[in-house]
């Protein structure tokens, strides 16, 4: 054994190993996925954008003003202004700073009325970080801009729902939850039926 | 008129082989990075023309337009000629250097020692860039370059010195001619050890990995071009690619035997007489040029006690051992 080791530090029997590996890697195939032109499939549960669901029957948020998304969220950069009428709470404005998010998706796992989404759109880099400041008008523009690419007439995130907490602890809202409509898909049955109607 | 006329001549070889040099460094930083990229499974630059081909015309472009800051405490004069010398330096040493047969700038008798001395000059720059440059690490960076060359510099010569032997020429012509005499055509097999000290101080001569301790990104940030900017930096770049080069010329004339073939070879196939020698030069230096970037794609970057401890330990007592069997053998033999 002994002399085996001089034997392969002597003729360097580990670099030579070294570049026969490296030889190898030349010819194989690489790896690389030219971004621009070739795009990767997105997985389930891809964490991206922020947006707040717009009601597809109402237009305004889903959101109810229950403050927590911004309990759970560990950054603490979620901040909700909002105002209390007799009988309903009105979010006046939502404002989450994208720049401090570390995409752990709580906020979305936590609403009770699945109002949150992370969207899966993930190429929305700025100049500035003004930008990444995302308000209500921001939030709810990218739902729309995500609804709009989004292939299926029904958005349903699995992961809105906590995963691994047995589904009858989850709130009632939570556990009753539908898939949202996209937008379009409500108009066009908004239309079918004025037609059937008319 | 003679005089004219060899001026003539020698300006017209010169320019000439500065342009093709050019065209080669450049090429060598797309092929190195096309190579490191698929050792590592990436594919290294596409973008610009055809599989990236135009890449270097475009980096020209860009450090051409860069904006060139000269720090404000430097040593404004030695800084800006820093770079030149290091050029300079790497440029000069292509004279002597033949390619085919009589291809040669100047065919000098003391090539090879002229090759050497100049390759040594090199270190000049580096030096001078370091200390000019006013910063602590410009500074380290190009002390432990001038400790790198000196230990290297020997073992390079030294391992040089059983080619000399054998050849009983510093001409590097005459070297070439002398290694028609074996049937293998080549010093490679009689001085192996010599051409394995050699390639290992190649390596440290030119500072490519796993030698680069001059210019450790991760310790000196880049070493001793760190306050250099656009072109001037580029001209550091431009000199160690040319040495790169100079070193695989020299590897090749030395221990390949240069632009001939091995007799051998062209014995059993004539036909291969009718390629030109500049074609094997070629195919051989770009071997070397193709080993410094498989190297650099596979081992690390030494410590540098190790780096030292390598240089004097190993390298120079294998060129000294090897230097007494050859006079040994040409003794007897
Ligand atoms: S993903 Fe996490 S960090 Fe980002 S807003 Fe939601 S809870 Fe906060
Ligand atoms: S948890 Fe949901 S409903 Fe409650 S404030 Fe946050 S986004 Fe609105």
């Amino acid at each position: 054994m002994k002399l085996r080791e001089i034997i392969n530090k002597i003729f360097l029997i580990e670099i030579f190993k070294g570049l026969f590996l490296t030889l190898r890697m030349l010819f194989s195939k690489p790896v690389t996925i030219q971004y621009p032109l070739q795009r990767r499939k997105i997985y389930p549960g891809f964490r991206g954008r922020h947006a707040l669901v717009r009601d597809p029957f109402t237009g305004n948020e889903k959101c109810i003003g229950c403050m927590r998304c911004t309990s759970v969220c560990p950054s603490r950069c979620i901040y909700i202004k909002r105002e209390k009428t007799e009988n309903k709470m009105i979010v006046t404005d939502y404002v989450i700073d994208a720049s401090r998010c570390i995409f752990c998706a709580y906020c979305v796992e936590a609403c009770p009325v699945c109002a949150l989404v992370l969207t899966e759109d993930f190429e929305y880099s700025d100049y500035m970080r003004k930008n990444l400041i995302f308000n209500k008008e921001q939030l709810l523009k990218n739902w729309d801009e995500f609804a709009s690419k989004w292939p299926y007439d029904v958005y349903f995130n699995k992961f809105w729902q906590p995963p691994g907490i047995d589904p009858s602890r989850w709130p009632k809202t939570k556990r009753e939850q539908k898939p949202i409509p996209i937008k379009r898909f409500v108009e066009i049955k908004k239309e079918e039926s004025d037609e059937s109607s008319s | 008129m003679e005089t004219v006329y060899i001026i003539l001549i020698t300006t017209f070889k010169t320019l000439i082989y500065f342009g093709i040099l050019m065209l080669h460094v450049a090429y060598a930083t797309y092929a190195e990075r096309k190579v490191i990229g698929h050792i590592q499974l990436r594919l290294g630059p596409m973008l610009v023309g055809p599989h990236g081909l135009l890449q270097p015309i475009a980096d020209v472009v860009k450090l051409i337009f860069k904006e060139d800051i000269i720090p404000t405490k430097v040593d404004k004069a030695i800084f800006r000629i820093a770079p030149l010398i290091s050029l300079t330096a790497a440029l000069s040493t292509f004279a002597v250097i033949p390619v085919n047969k009589n291809w040669v700038i100047s065919d000098i008798n003391v090539g090879l020692l002229y090759v050497i001395g100049i390759a040594g000059i090199g270190t000049y720059g580096i030096i001078f860039s370091g200390w000019s440059s006013n910063s602590k690490y410009a500074f380290l960076g190009s002390l432990r370059s001038a400790a790198q060359m000196i230990s290297y510099e020997v073992a390079l010569g030294l391992s040089l010195v059983g080619v000399i032997l054998m050849a009983e020429s510093f001409n590097l012509t005459e070297i070439v001619n002398k290694q028609g005499e074996y049937w293998y055509g080549m010093f490679l097999f009689p001085q192996i050890i010599g051409y394995f000290v050699f390639v290992v101080a190649m390596l440290a001569e030119t500072n490519r990995l796993p030698f680069d301790l001059p210019e450790a990104e991760t310790e000196l940030v880049a070493g001793y071009f760190v306050e250099y900017s656009g072109i001037r930096f580029s001209l550091f770049y431009l000199a160690e690619y040319l040495a790169m080069f100079c070193m695989s010329a020299l590897a090749t004339i030395c221990f390949w035997g240069g632009w001939t073939i091995p007799p051998v070879l062209l014995k059993a196939l004539p036909a291969l007489g009718l390629i030109p020698g500049i074609v094997w030069f070629l195919l051989k230096v770009y071997f070397h040029i193709f080993l410094f970037f498989w190297l650099r794609g596979t081992l690390p970057r030494y410590r540098y006690d190790q780096l030292m401890a390598i240089g004097w330990k190993v390298l120079i007592p294998l060129a000294l051992f090897n230097i007494l069997v050859t006079s040994i053998f040409k003794y007897y033999l």
